[in-house]
């Protein structure tokens, strides 16, 4: 080895065109994110989840509508309320994605190498979310879309599928895969650790909320519907029922704002 | 330029840096010695910002860490602990570097040469690569932005002899290019070769910030006499310990003196009219200046068993 330095020019004066630190944080992001297998093998659980659960919902409504029992009948349904149900099991591939951006950083010690590159913590979490959010937003679409043409088949004449009731509900689907991405990636930041978190997630989205719905209390019932997962649940129904799916879609998006916040601050309080 | 100003870390009740005042400067390479635990690493990780200090802090060019924009323009840096993602490629995990800092992907292929990784290593998952490799890796991250401030946490760790060597000429080659130059190690001989100034930490507390020499000078000199008549030797070391200096037994018929000058341990032996074989002054070395200065703060003293400390 008889190389030194390959620089010329005095240190410290490199030239540059230096481009905005934000789009060098997306970028560096954009390129961890799939340069790791795990993204790769997310994005196929979540298309192999979406297809099993909409398959057999789909399932489930053409037989009771078909079995003896009259009480079972759901009649001629919404293919996109098969796919909606569906997103209930599918969600945690792609909180996987959300949370992964970040745990998997903390158990590689590449956090180091990051904060290093970028020490914004605000900056490296705001890059994550977006890349999250964008990549979520694709795969919530290719997901809805995956779901309907799963589920159409199936239900046959028991389903319908309207062009624009159909896609506004596979958009809704994408939005709402996006948001709780995000959500999951914030509280990742908080917990660090990938099991805890998505038990919290668990918790959050579907646990606390059905146990609060057991007792007929108003109060239960108003904390409840306030939790992210009943919140998204109000906003890809469009029931119109405790608030309109607008303040629904409003709520995820303060939680998933909310979770962003405690993890940058978390970032910024404890050491890499 | 790296300025620490009453830097301090507690882990718990581990003091890991005590109240650390010291500046960096540039065009130099400073040696960071301490034994382990001494809190090198830890001082390295709170002037990246990665360690929040819990009193004091750091600054480089003026400027906390944190603040920086483009800091791999500002500052470059090998950490102790590996932070590369075992299956990406060492090549993906400069890339994803240079892309976070808006440098442009040949630069990665030119600290590649500099490091003298070729394609094939550079291609494979980090967890392939062998210690040294590893290594080089790390300082290809580090020269990636061309900085003015270099710092190198242990780099000859797991470097062969000729690893070792280039090491060296590039750490004298960046300080020479102006540079302000880190680098932690234990082969306190390394520095000797390496430093031209040495920052000294034992349990997190400054032992020493002075030019090389001055270490060595403060450890004081030995004076090596060989006495041929052993009725001679034994009144020379009486004279010489009441005079105040410590004497070894060296060999069979010399003496290591230390704590009196070489003029006056042959004064002594004139007035008894001793006769000497040699009378030499032999400057301390790094290592010993080291051990004195470090006596009192070592963490996690082994038992001597012989071996030395080289
Ligand atoms: N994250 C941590 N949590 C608790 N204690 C820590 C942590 N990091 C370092 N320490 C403690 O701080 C002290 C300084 O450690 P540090 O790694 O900085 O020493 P060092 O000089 O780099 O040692 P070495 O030469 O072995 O690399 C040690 O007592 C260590 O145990
Ligand atoms: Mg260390």
């Amino acid at each position: 080895m008889t190389t030194t330095t390959a620089s010329t020019h005095r240190p410290g004066v490199t030239p540059a065109h230096r481009t905005d630190p934000l789009a060098g944080a997306v970028a560096a992001e954009w390129t961890r994110l799939w340069s790791v297998r795990s993204t790769w093998w997310t994005v196929l659980a979540g298309v192999l989840l979406m297809a099993a659960s909409a398959g057999q919902l789909a399932i489930y409504v053409a037989n009771g509508n078909t079995d003896d029992d009259p009480l079972n009948d759901a009649g001629v349904v919404a293919v996109t309320d098969v796919v909606i149900d569906a997103v209930g099991l599918t969600q945690y591939a792609v909180l996987a994605l959300g949370l992964l951006a970040i745990t998997g950083e903390f158990t590689t010690g590449t956090i180091r190498t990051t904060l290093q590159c970028t020490p914004s913590r605000g900056r490296v979490l705001l890059a994550k979310a977006l890349v999250t959010g964008a990549v979520t937003v694709v795969l919530g679409l290719l997901l809805g879309a995956v779901g309907v043409l799963v589920a159409a088949p199936v239900l046959g004449r028991w389903g319908t599928a309207p062009a624009a009731g159909t896609a506004g509900d596979v958009v809704a689907v994408a939005v709402y895969l996006a948001l709780v991405g995000v959500f999951a990636l914030g509280l990742a930041a908080v917990l660090r650790s990938a099991v805890l978190t998505l038990t919290v997630l668990f918790a959050t989205l579907y646990i606390v909320p059905l146990s609060l719905r057991e007792p007929d209390i108003a109060v239960l019932d108003r904390i409840a519907d306030a939790f992210p997962g009943e919140a998204g649940r109000h906003f890809l129904t469009g029931d119109t029922g405790p608030y309109p799916a607008a303040v629904g879609l409003l709520l995820l998006a303060g939680w998933a704002a909310a979770a962003l916040l405690a993890g940058r601050a978390a970032l910024r309080r404890r050491d890499a | 330029m790296i300025t620490l100003s009453g830097l301090t870390k507690r882990f718990g009740s581990t003091v890991a840096v005590d109240d650390l005042t010291v500046d960096i400067g540039p065009g130099r390479v400073t040696g960071f010695l301490g034994p382990n635990g001494a809190g090198k690493s830890t001082t390295m990780r709170m002037i990246l910002g990665l360690d929040r200090p819990t009193a004091g802090r750091a600054l480089v060019g003026g400027r906390p860490y944190r603040e920086l924009r483009h800091p791999l323009h500002e500052v470059g840096a090998l950490l102790d602990a590996r932070a590369v993602h075992p299956a990406r490629s060492g090549r993906a995990h400069l890339l994803t570097m240079a892309r976070s800092n808006g440098i442009p992907g040949r630069r990665v292929d030119e600290v590649l040469a500099t490091v003298g990784l070729d394609a094939r290593a550079a291609g494979k998952p980090a967890r392939a690569l062998s210690l040294g490799m590893g290594q080089r890796l790390g300082i290809a991250g580090a020269l990636l932005g061309d900085p003015p401030v270099l710092m190198f946490d242990e780099p000859v760790n797991g470097l062969d002899p000729d690893g070792v060597r280039w090491v060296r000429r590039l750490a004298r080659a960046l300080a020479g290019e102006g540079r302000t130059v880190l680098v932690s190690s234990h082969l306190m001989s390394e520095m000797q070769l390496t430093a031209d100034r040495l920052v000294v930490l034992g349990r997190g507390r400054l032992l020493a910030d002075a030019p090389i020499e001055e270490v060595v000078a403060g450890a004081g000199t030995e004076v090596r006499v060989r006495v041929p008549d052993d009725a001679d030797r034994a009144v020379l070391t009486g004279r010489l310990v009441a005079a105040g200096a410590t004497v070894e037994p060296d060999g069979p018929d010399a003496l290591t003196v230390t704590g009196v000058t070489a003029e006056r341990v042959g004064d002594l032996a004139y007035e008894r009219g001793i006769r000497l074989h040699e009378l030499s002054a032999r400057e301390a070395s790094l290592e010993q200046a080291f051990m004195a200065l470090t006596a009192d703060s070592v963490e996690y003293a082994a038992t001597p068993t012989g071996g030395d400390t080289r």
